[in-house]
């Protein structure tokens, strides 16, 4: 068992090495990348001056001010692109550069190669919302003095189990039909119009509040919002958390499912490799 | 000796190719265009065999059946005792396999990173691999790229670092789908010798290989098995397939067998 595990590590390492080395032969990338979370995180902090009233605060389900609400959603937001994306950018990428037979024929099972391939994507993310975060805290005032950082690493960790499962279910859709990806592109625009990403969830309708509390990024936002920003205790936070772990227990395995069925699709029909 | 292969009545159909609204129209098409009808053969271990045969003869698609990247339609297939369908993962554990092509490298990373990277997912040390990557590279004539990205290698070095990969972790079972293709015919040569000295004749390893190099299947192969519009049209030793087709040369014992003949250019 133990056994098992170091080599499940070690193999994950690996993935993030061999992405690391990829990335680290671009070198502006991660210069541009700060400058433009700066310029980011300016926006939403004028914006906001802009509309920052008193009427705004009290609509606000943690109180306090637009801006630290707005950049908590706008930066855990992503997590569910990158989630979303890794899964078929990586299967992409092993079609172009010919590596996804080579992987299929390795000792490596099918779930560790999917985990191994979103492991950087997810460290760069997190990298990005760190630096979010600094400018905001540095530069714009975002509030962090009662923030309950371990409460939100959880929620966090909950939340990129539960979005795994959607990436992992809309990549089988890549698999079998090898370009756009309809799963994809309607999981994100429902998302960012329903889960409170900008707007708190009771300026919308009955009906998309509704559709709001079947999506997982609605809970994850809400989850991440109390902790940093609303004081939340763990107990306070367990409903969040419950419930993304809930989507997790469900998608996971049905994602796999999926995918496992479109990957057998692709091995009678022999279309693995085309793109 | 112990069968490392067996097929058995291998079928394997692939849908039309088809493309715009017929495709939209029928995203599952049946399964309708024969690539492989029936084969049967066995390759015991340690043995060599070839696979030969036109483009299309359904060389590749037996190879990636073996390699679990395809499943037959029909009948069965087993590497080392394990099913391709029923346990893909018993038969990856004893197999190396070469696609053949030049690609299958992280193309920024080093040829070494890149090698590190599939040891690893075959479950090799990290000391393990340092020690076989040094060997093997060294057997190639990779040794001065092992430190250069792999976009910056020539087309000839790719296809030996993509036959060094596959023999890294020491598998059991080896399936080459026209190994030499990219190589000089100095380097062709060596890798024929190191297939047949160390490979074959010290390790005991199972080759089965396709080749359109009909010298090399002279070469190497104890059995071979020719292959025409997805049909097995002979399986024996090189000597016996010349007697059986009353011909001097393997090329002539190939246009027989197909029923081709030699077209002549006009005059």
């Amino acid at each position: 068992m133990i056994q098992k595990m170091t080599l499940a590590v070690r193999k994950l390492t690996i993935f993030f090495l061999r992405d690391l080395a990829t990335a680290r032969s671009y070198r502006a990338a991660f210069a541009i990348e700060a400058v433009q979370a700066l310029l980011g995180v300016a926006g939403f902090y004028f914006v906001s001056r802009l509309v920052e009233s008193p009427q705004l605060s009290r609509a606000l389900p943690q109180g306090g001010n637009y801006f630290a609400f707005a950049i908590v959603g706008f930066a855990f937001f992503d997590y569910l692109a990158v989630a979303l994306n890794a899964f078929d950018e990586s299967i992409e990428q092993a079609r172009q550069n010919g590596t996804l037979e080579v992987l299929l024929v390795t000792q490596t099972s099918l779930p560790m190669i999917l985990a191994g391939s979103v492991i950087y994507p997810f460290v760069v993310m997190s990298l990005r919302v760190v630096v979010y975060l600094g400018w905001a805290i540095i530069l714009f005032h975002f509030p962090t003095h009662n923030a309950n950082w371990a409460g939100a690493l959880i929620v966090l960790l909950a939340a990129i189990l539960a979005f795994c499962g959607l990436g992992v279910f809309a990549s089988s859709y890549l698999l079998l039909f090898k370009r756009g990806n309809p799963a994809k592109w309607l999981l994100l625009g429902i998302s960012g119009v329903v889960s409170g990403m900008l707007y708190p969830l009771s300026v919308l309708p009955r009906s998309l509040q509704t559709i709001a509390h079947l999506i997982p990024v609605t809970y994850a936002l809400d989850g991440m919002r109390a902790a940093l920003l609303g004081h939340a205790s763990f107990a306070e936070l367990w409903p969040s958390i419950g419930m993304l772990l809930l989507f997790a227990i469900i998608l996971l395995p049905l994602s796999f499912l999926s995918f496992s069925r479109a990957l057998r699709r692709t091995k009678i029909t022999g279309t693995l490799t085309h793109f | 000796m112990a069968e490392a292969i067996v097929l058995e009545n291998l079928d394997k159909y692939y849908p039309p190719a088809v493309s715009g609204w017929r495709a939209l129209a029928r995203p599952f098409a049946g399964l309708t265009e024969a690539s492989l009808l029936g084969i049967s053969f066995s390759v015991g271990a340690g043995e060599v065999m070839a696979l030969v045969g036109a483009n299309g003869a359904g060389k590749s698609t037996l190879l990636r059946i073996l390699a679990t990247l395809l499943l037959p339609t029909r009948g069965h297939a087993s590497v080392a005792g394990f099913d391709v369908v029923r346990n893909p993962a018993g038969v990856r554990r004893q197999l190396g396999f070469h696609t053949g092509g030049d690609g299958g490298f992280y193309p920024r990373l080093s040829a070494s990173e890149n090698l590190r990277f599939f040891a690893a997912l075959n479950n090799m040390t990290s000391a393990a691999a340092t020690e076989r990557i040094a060997r093997v590279t060294e057997l190639l004539g990779l040794g001065e790229a092992l430190h250069r990205q792999v976009r910056t290698l020539s087309t000839g070095t790719v296809h030996r670092l993509g036959l060094a990969r596959s023999i890294l972790h020491g598998p059991a079972v080896l399936l080459l789908d026209e190994p030499t293709r990219s190589l000089d015919p100095m380097a062709a040569a060596e890798f024929r010798n190191f297939l047949r000295d160390d490979l074959v004749g010290r390790h005991g390893t199972t080759l089965l290989f396709a080749s359109h190099t009909l010298t090399e299947v002279e070469q190497l192969a104890t059995r071979v098995a020719i292959l025409d519009a997805g049909r097995l049209l002979a399986c024996d030793a090189p000597a016996a397939l010349l007697r059986s087709t009353a011909t001097t040369t393997f090329e002539q014992a190939l246009f027989k067998l197909t029923g081709r003949t030699l077209q002549k250019a006009p005059a």
